[in-house]
């Protein structure tokens, strides 16, 4: 039994399904300029990555929530998240073995030009990531609600 | 200090609907008056021109905060209770009175808002000024707060990512999963 069969959380609707079509692409390229423009304007990665994962969530009150989890791929989320962190982290020690501090970023200067500018935006686009995979995954475990816990055997006791 | 129509109309919103919150008996009705909190709370720190936090709040406090808790809801019985109000125990009062009444003690310690120069050491404090006068050439970037986030404070922002990282894998392991979906 699905989880939207037993809470009935689902109510398929013409309207919601229309206005999230329309609007969804939108909200994901606003979500993306937040993160992108976090330098220049109010912003960044982490509310850039809460916007993006809203765009999850809308798809899932539209056309169901296991419809958006057969759809949204589960290695694409892990991904994300691990992904961010170790951007960021490669980013932060990758000056360390320059020979610099955590996060000198005008060590990369001397591959790029603007390191600067391009490291901070790696940064908020990694951070966007984590903050949007783990708002997606919390979304979903939360909707999967609490029973396959209760409900399985326990192995370990 | 004079408040504009809006400040005040926005202030009384955002007290009502933070009362609202804790005294209404059904947890729904209680849910949309947080959501409400927190979009009138994203809206007065636009006006006190922190756009940054206020971006933050609207999605976090009104959007992700909300959806999440009424998925919880929707998970959890939700008990048909008679009375609109959850009735208050006089302890209750006397405890949450107690702690209004210390934050408001500090409240006059704090600067007047736009105050400038000694006043505000907020914004003449070295370290805002510093900030303020070498974030763009230092790292390239306008916004002084993305500066501060993610190269003066960067070491902090790693921190910030991997505890936001660990809450999600907290949750994975709580709810014994094993992955996000």
């Amino acid at each position: 039994m699905s989880s939207d069969e037993r809470t009935g959380l689902y109510v398929e609707s013409t309207i919601i399904m229309t206005t999230v079509r329309v609007v969804a692409p939108f909200v994901l390229t606003f979500a993306l300029f937040v993160m992108f423009h976090g330098a220049d304007s109010p912003g960044g990665g982490f509310q850039g990555g809460v916007i993006a994962g809203s765009v999850v969530m809308m798809l899932a009150f539209a056309y169901g929530i296991d419809a958006a989890r057969e759809w949204l791929d589960v290695r694409v989320v892990a991904s994300l998240a691990s992904g961010g962190v170790l951007t960021f982290a490669a980013i932060g020690l990758g000056t360390i073995l320059l020979g610099g501090n955590f996060l000198e970023y005008h060590l990369y200067e001397q591959f790029i030009s603007h390191a600067i500018a391009y490291g901070i935006e790696l940064v908020e686009l990694g951070i966007g990531g984590i903050v949007a995979s783990v708002a997606i995954g919390l979304f979903f475990l939360l909707a999967a609600g609490f029973g396959h816990a209760v409900d399985a055997p326990e192995d370990e006791s | 200090m004079t408040l504009s129509l809006i400040e005040a109309v926005l202030l009384v919103f955002v007290l009502g609907c933070a009362i609202g919150a804790a005294v209404l008996r059904d947890v729904l009705a209680s849910l949309m008056a947080f959501a409400a909190y927190s979009l009138g709370i994203s809206i007065i720190w636009v006006m006190l021109e922190a756009p940054d936090v206020g971006l933050t709040e609207a999605a976090v406090g009104a959007g992700i905060m909300t959806i999440l808790f009424i998925l919880a809801l929707a998970n959890t019985v939700r008990p048909q209770e008679n009375g609109l109000f959850e009735s208050i125990s006089v302890r209750t009062v006397v405890l949450v009175g107690a702690f209004v009444v210390v934050m408001i003690a500090t409240v006059p310690s704090l600067p007047a808002i736009g105050a400038e120069g000694a006043a505000n050491p907020v914004v003449s404090g070295e370290v805002t000024q510093h900030y303020i006068d070498n974030a763009y050439a230092d790292t390239e970037v306008h916004n002084a707060v993305t500066a501060v986030l993610a190269a003066y404070r960067g070491f902090d922002t790693l921190g910030e990512a991997v505890v936001v990282f660990s809450a999600g894998v907290a949750a994975l392991t709580v709810l014994r999963q094993e992955v996000f979906a």
